[in-house]
């Protein structure tokens, strides 16, 4: 941390005299009348949901006298800083991933920041601010500020818990529903709604929802088992040669999330289920689906417009909505043996391991090629306020890296949060070679999710074993390193 | 002024031109002309001295100043270098050939001026040279255009296959010129030759049965319109014409939706009963490959309809009757009248029409991407060379294997194409049409 | 007795032609149909609806793509790809027709030079060369403008020449060689002549010059930054998934157009078409 900070600032000193020698117009250069106009890339929930206007409104005003506006940049939510910014086209202030950041941090395009200055900085988790650093010839530095902290969550409708599910599904009577608390429980909880479907075609009752095909949102039956992306050096940096998706007892993981496809349909083998969770949800047909926090008002949106149809009014439909619909993190214990058909009521503490899900930080980074470094910092620093995080957090449900913010809130907020201190996130690995990873990892997840219904279908399985799977993502690993190291 | 010093060698003004465009026309008293000349040649030494001369010193080097934005060093940027450099180049050759025609014509006014004529003013001048060299007036801005649009990106493309460009190689990094490496590397290494391999073997099927079927679905089509029971012919091909409307990526997105497993024909067929079928997904081989020719038709299939309606108008009516008379069968009239007539006379749209799908990239892009096959390096079983170029150059990074991959395509496609153009009918007869 | 029989036949063949034709028409117009009743779904998505088609059908969708704009700025897309595709339409017309008439009528040093090469060059994966046509525009400051699109489509059209071509090769040599000995210059042979002659070929290479950039996303996706110069292609694609019905709207608004300009034209089209693919 300490040597974190000492290289910030002692290459933002150097900067700084670059700046005031000339070399370019810094923003203490300008700060006559002339106005200083920041542009500021957020993301479209943020666009849409009217945050981004509150936050801009908010540091217009407050920083009138000292001639600095920010606008919107009004650009893609995802454009790449590497292609815009050499050229000038970028934004001032970017707010992206946390390896989408860092991609850009490798190249020089975002700026290393004097963290400790800002005002989040002693709010802000150590393991937040991890995923923004970066090692240069030996010397850390800190290039983004962490906002909110994404991972995968399960998100159901209340009013679909079943009625006895106090006395039924709540052994342990502690107030939460055991299906929300370990996997088996879920396991089973999903194959008592399958085994009642009632309708004619046995698809209108589903439990567990999630398109298996998507290594970010399925990460635990990897990374809960000992699997890693990359391992690391001695001096701790990321060592892209070693390619650990397979690491630990991984397949025994990736057999637990074959048993688990079989009790949902064949979305999970495609992206289906990413794209109709919202509605299948409303309509009760999920009980519950995997997505992150910052799609939270995409299902409030479409869970109102059920009961607008039914004849409520648009705000009453909404209050109901944000009332019903609920967000819990997934399931913290898995079986260690990866068989979730077995009783929980059977196992020991010893049978468990704890969840490990895949998760990032988004937050903001300032652009090397902006004109103005002082009032971007000024920016990042307002704009990662108590105030302006609480704001983000009402209006978009997010789940804040900031501790303050979070612990106010309580509830799922803080648990999120707990849960990034925690480690029970794995972050995603803040270099370029991760790109790679994707296309590998998800055709995989997809193939073996599709294990089951080949052998609904009759066909022959193509992981009826652990050794079978074993073996498929051992290859995975060997294409990742290919991909990165064969042409290079 | 103009002093005629009779000397049988280069005359004066010749002699000024050469050294410096325009002068020699301005001693000919050709005023307009000869400060347009001069004007030129002021600005490509303006050019040379402000960034040219630079540029192509840079083309050779491709930088030696690493950026580092985080200290404000602004570094050379290789690829803007090697673009500028190109660029360079262009204008030198165009400065070149104007330079050219400057000697020349004032060549040609010195013998007019020896020979006692007099030099037409400069308006004549022009209206005789738009009328003489027409094509050269009218080609000039289309070929300009192509040549900076079209041509330059690709030898552009053609150099970038030659360095380093990829990988950790990308702005700030310095990029480099390293020969054939990157051909060596292709060569070399087991992975991409078999990807090749068997990507081109399934490119070319693809580029068969696909031409094929767009084409004999359009001319078969058009036959069916064509017939003499067939009324109200364009309320009928108003539908494919609807088809034809709709923005490609549009339609396609919309069939990936429909043959996706929560698309309404895996609704249909599991609501019937059945178990839903994974059309597009990883086990699908063939099925895809199907699927792919068959929306490809669905989309081509309009515009080659269109192409068969008008050709078949064209076509003399009268050896029909004549084979009527004859008894020959409608399918012996198909095969021995309509389809030379119609083959022999679309050759260069068949050739076209195969190329394009070749590299036809939307399809199994926006159907089946986001999927690497067993057995293939970066790419998918249904993919096309173009799609596995897209992988490797712009998903992946790795510019110069994609760009050394898509020359040795491009040789392969051209060499097919112009072998089967120039002998094409079309192209041989092409005289005697005219 | 025989004659019957051939009624009879007749009759058969005519069923049957209308039978396959239909059979055709259906697998044309149903995925048309579908996103048009896709565009008309009441509840925004298509995950709602079980089979093809929704069950109850609004005008929402079609009501938030002009109203609703503060993301997504449908009216201001239209705008800009009616800008962008009118132009290059105008400008790409006037470079094929020149350059496919200059091919087909004059005999030049390199014109076989040049009708190989164009044919060669066209075989070049292009967006390959995509990243240079972005640094050129970006060395020249042709980013976030419209008029630099215009450019690239107007420029790359004179490389579809040759159904034009084709075309103009149809009309006899001997009307220009009468007026050229009447002593008209080449120009006004072009203007005079060759132009009231090639209206259908006018016609159908102005639509295909419109449809193109009209539906083209690649390339303004690369150029425009700013999102208040986004094209209709350009906008759709950023859509997010879960707005169906209003993409299948956009996707049918921007397909009118087309559809009303081929109904109008269709008989130049036709024309210009077959005239000129006979020996393309």
């Amino acid at each position: 941390m300490s040597r974190c900070k000492r290289g910030a600032a002692l290459l933002l000193t150097s900067v700084l005299v670059l700046g005031m020698t000339g070399c370019g117009s810094d923003a203490k250069e300008t700060s006559g009348d002339e106005v200083i106009t920041l542009r500021i890339l957020e993301n479209d929930t943020a666009k849409l949901e009217g945050y981004l206007d509150v936050l801009l409104n908010a540091f217009n005003e407050a920083y009138k006298d000292k001639g600095i506006q920010a606008v919107d940049a009004n650009m893609d939510e995802y454009s790449d800083l590497a292609a815009n910014g050499p050229y000038g086209y970028g934004p001032d202030v970017i707010y992206q991933a946390n390896d989408k950041l860092m991609t850009y941090a490798e190249d020089h395009h975002i700026l290393p920041l004097d963290i400790e200055k800002l005002d989040c900085y002693e709010y802000t988790p150590a393991e937040a601010w991890e995923a923004f650093k970066i090692n240069v010839d030996g010397e850390v530095y800190c290039c983004g500020i962490p906002v909110n902290i994404q991972e995968p969550m399960l998100f159901y409708r209340e009013d679909m818990m079943p009625e006895n599910w106090q006395t039924e599904w709540d052994d342990n009577q502690n107030g939460v529903a055991d299906f929300f608390e370990n996997w088996n429980d879920l396991y089973a909880y999903s194959k008592y709604l399958r085994e009642t479907d009632t309708s004619a075609n046995r698809d209108s009752q589903y439990g567990f929802m999630s398109s298996f095909n998507n290594l970010y949102l399925n990460g635990e039956f990897l990374f809960s088992y000992g699997a890693y992306v990359f391992g690391k050096n001695e001096d701790g940096t990321l060592n892209s040669a070693d390619v650990g998706l397979s690491g630990g007892d991984a397949a025994t993981g990736l057999f637990a999330l074959r048993q688990m496809a079989a009790l949902m349909n064949e979305g999970c083998i495609d992206d289906t289920i990413t794209l109709n969770r919202y509605e299948k949800l409303a309509d009760g047909s999920y009980f519950c689906a995997v997505s992150t926090p910052d799609t939270y008002s995409l299902f409030i949106s479409k869970l109102a417009l059920k009961y607008e149809e039914s004849g409520l009014s648009a705000a009453d439909a909404e209050a109901k909505a944000k009332e019903n619909l609920k967000m819990t993190e997934l399931p913290a214990r898995m079986p260690a043996d990866g068989d979730l058909s077995k009783d929980s009521g059977k196992l020991s503490d010893d049978d468990w391991v704890e969840t490990v899900v895949m998760g990032g930080v988004n937050g903001y980074g300032i652009s090397s090629y902006t004109e103005h470094r002082e009032a971007c910092i000024e920016f990042v620093n307002f704009a990662t306020s108590f105030e302006m995080i609480q704001n983000r957090m009402d209006m978009l449900g997010i789940a804040p890296t900031r501790s303050d913010v979070a612990e106010s809130s309580g509830g799922v907020t803080d648990t999120i949060f707990n849960s990034l201190s925690e480690g029970r996130i794995y972050l995603m690995p803040s270099i370029k070679a991760v790109d790679q990873i994707w296309v590998p990892a998800q055709t995989l997840l997809g193939d073996i999710a599709k294990d089951p219904f080949r052998e609904a279908k009759g066909e022959t399985p193509k992981y009826a074993s652990e050794q079978d799977i074993e073996k498929a993502i051992q290859k995975v690993d060997q294409d990742i390193y290919d991909a990165i190291y064969t042409l290079k | 002024m103009s002093r005629k010093t009779e000397r049988p060698q280069i005359s004066l003004p010749v002699k000024a031109s050469m050294l410096i465009m325009g002068t020699g026309q301005l001693l000919q008293r050709q005023w307009v002309k000869g400060i347009l000349y001069l004007a030129c040649f002021a600005s490509y030494i303006v050019y040379l001295v402000a960034t040219g001369a630079e540029d192509m010193v840079g083309f050779f080097t491709l930088g030696t100043v690493k950026g580092n934005a985080w200290l404000g060093i602004e570094g050379d940027d290789s690829i803007m270098m090697l673009l500028k450099g190109l660029l360079a180049f262009v204008i030198t050759a165009f400065f070149i050939g104007i330079h050219k025609s400057n000697i020349d014509d004032v060549r040609r006014c010195d013998l007019k001026l020896k020979a006692g004529g007099t030099l037409p003013g400069f308006g004549k001048a022009c209206s005789i040279f738009c009328d003489k060299k027409f094509y050269i007036v009218a080609l000039a801005v289309p070929v300009a255009g192509v040549l900076i649009f079209n041509i330059l990106p690709i030898v552009f493309m053609i150099l970038i296959a030659f360095t380093n460009y990829g990988g950790d190689i990308v702005p700030p990094e310095l990029v480099d010129w390293v020969g054939f490496d990157n051909f060596a590397k292709v060569l070399a290494l087991s992975e991409i030759k078999d990807t090749f391999f068997k990507i081109l073997g399934w490119n070319l099927i693809w580029a068969l049965i696909a031409t094929l079927v767009n084409y004999f679905g359009g001319l078969g089509l058009a036959l069916l319109l064509n017939k003499k029971c067939v009324r109200g012919k364009a309320f009928w091909r108003a539908f494919p014409i609807l088809a034809y409307a709709v923005p490609g990526f549009i339609t396609l997105l919309g069939f990936k939706f429909m043959f996706s497993y929560g698309g309404p024909i895996n609704y249909y067929i599991t609501a019937s009963g059945g178990n839903a079928v994974g059309f597009l997904d990883i086990d699908a081989g063939l099925k895809a490959k199907i699927i792919g020719i068959l929306v490809n038709a669905w989309i081509s299939i309009p515009t080659s309809m269109l192409l068969a309606t008008g050709i078949l108008s064209n076509m003399n009516m009268e050896l029909y009757d004549a084979a009527s008379i004859d008894g020959a069968s409608k399918w012996k009239q198909f095969v021995k009248i309509t389809l030379p007539f119609v083959v022999f006379s679309t050759t260069p749209v068949l050739i076209t029409s195969f190329v394009g799908n070749f590299n036809n990239f939307g399809i199994f892009y926006f159907l089946r991407g986001g999927l690497y096959n067993e057995g293939y390096f970066l790419a998918s079983d249904t993919d096309l060379l173009i799609n596995w170029l897209y992988n490797l150059s712009i998903d992946n990074n790795y510019y110069g294997i994609g760009a050394a991959i898509s020359l040795i395509i491009f040789v392969i496609t051209s060499i097919f194409s112009l072998f089967t153009y120039v002998r094409s009918n079309a192209y041989k007869k092409e005289d005697t049409y005219r | 007795m025989k004659k019957k029989r051939f009624l009879i036949g007749n009759c058969m063949d005519s069923l049957i032609t209308h039978i396959v034709l239909i059979a055709v028409c259906i697998v044309f117009a149903f995925p048309v149909l579908w996103l048009v009743l896709a565009s008309f779904s009441k509840s925004g998505s298509i995950y709602d609806i079980g089979g093809f088609f929704p069950d109850t059908l609004s005008l929402a969708g079609y009501k938030r793509l002009f109203t609703d704009t503060t993301m997504y700025d449908y009216p201001n897309w239209l705008k800009n790809t009616l800008f962008v595709a009118v132009l290059s339409s105008f400008l790409g017309t006037v470079l094929v027709i020149l350059t496919a008439y200059t091919i087909s009528r004059f005999e030049f040093k390199s014109r076989k030079l040049l009708m190989k090469s164009t044919l060669v060059l066209s075989m070049f994966p292009s967006f390959m060369g995509m990243t240079a046509v972005y640094l050129i525009m970006v060395n020249f400051g042709l980013i976030n403008q419209l008029w630099s699109l215009i450019l690239i489509y107007a420029a790359g059209a004179p490389m579809g020449y040759l159904v034009q071509k084709g075309y103009f090769d149809t009309i006899a040599g001997t009307i220009y060689e009468a007026a050229r000995v009447d002593g008209a210059t080449n120009f006004k042979v072009f203007t005079k002549i060759t132009l009231p002659l090639s209206k259908p070929i006018i016609v159908y290479t102005a639509l295909t010059q419109f449809a193109w950039p009209w539906s083209d996303f690649i390339l303004p996706n690369m150029l425009l930054k700013n999102k208040d110069l986004w094209t209709v292609a350009v906008g759709l694609t950023h859509l997010d998934e879960t707005q169906f019905t209003r993409f299948a709207a956009g996707a049918v608004f921007i397909a009118v157009p087309i559809v009303i300009l081929y109904f109008a034209l269709s008989k130049f089209l036709v024309a210009g078409v077959s005239d000129g693919a006979v020996k393309g």
